[in-house]
């Protein structure tokens, strides 16, 4: 009776697992920029993996498996996040502009590692030091 | 029941992990591969766990504790190394 329980929940969190990381995955593909696919990925990273977690931890066998998971998952929710961060903060400021739907005049202005310089698009209409960042 | 979800859980994660190293190879930029990293890390701790419960030995879990660190301070690694490399070369021009 409480291995069928168990078993119920542990295929509830693994379907959960296989929905939300089949969509991190088609979002590394199909998003256009790297923040967007951080955003799949984050979703696929943090969701997914912790369903795999609770679902593991559902049939862990003995208590020091189900034990060293509950570590794991406490481990992985502060790393998941901070990793995912590091990511972004290296992105942005290695000057990839974010993708935007229809840009034809107006583009964003580019940030380099040291220092605040901001350079501008020639046929930026923006003056050099306000705008968009 | 158990060993049929562990298995296709397995595969699963088998299938997302070869996604992945294949957005390693083919990312256009630097922060694309890190993401793509990113997600790998996570994908093969899940499957250290399945594996650790597939097999009910808990020396797996401890691998997978040891490989999450690891794995977060060679992102970390990886990330300063290369914004050293861009610094450098925008000193350079």
């Amino acid at each position: 009776m409480i291995s069928i329980v168990t078993e119920l929940i542990a295929l509830a969190a693994f379907t959960s697992a296989a929905v939300f990381g089949t969509a991190g995955i088609i979002g590394l593909y199909r998003f256009p920029d790297p923040y967007a696919r951080m955003q799949a990925s984050s979703l696929c990273g943090t969701t997914a993996v912790f369903s795999v977690f609770l679902g593991s931890l559902a049939l862990a066998p003995s208590w020091a498996v189900a034990t060293r998971l509950v570590v794991l998952m406490a481990f992985f929710l502060v790393s998941g996040p901070t990793g995912g961060h590091i990511v972004a903060r290296f992105a942005w400021n290695s000057g990839i502009d974010p993708w935007r739907p229809v840009s034809p005049v107006i583009r964003p202005a580019r940030r380099r590692f040291g220092g605040g310089k901001v350079e501008r698009a020639k046929d930026s209409p923006l003056p050099p030091e306000s705008g968009i960042d | 029941m158990r060993q049929i979800l562990l298995d296709g859980m397995q595969w699963f994660l088998v299938a997302c992990a070869v996604g992945a190293v294949i957005r390693i190879l083919a990312g256009p930029s630097a922060a694309d591969r890190l993401v793509a990293l990113n997600v790998l890390s996570g994908i093969v701790l899940a499957f250290l766990a399945i594996r650790g419960v597939m097999e009910g030995q808990a020396i797996y879990l401890d691998v997978a504790l040891v490989y999450d660190i690891f794995g977060f301070l060679g992102l970390l690694a990886i990330a300063r190394f290369l914004k050293e490399k861009a610094m450098g070369a925008g000193e350079d021009e």
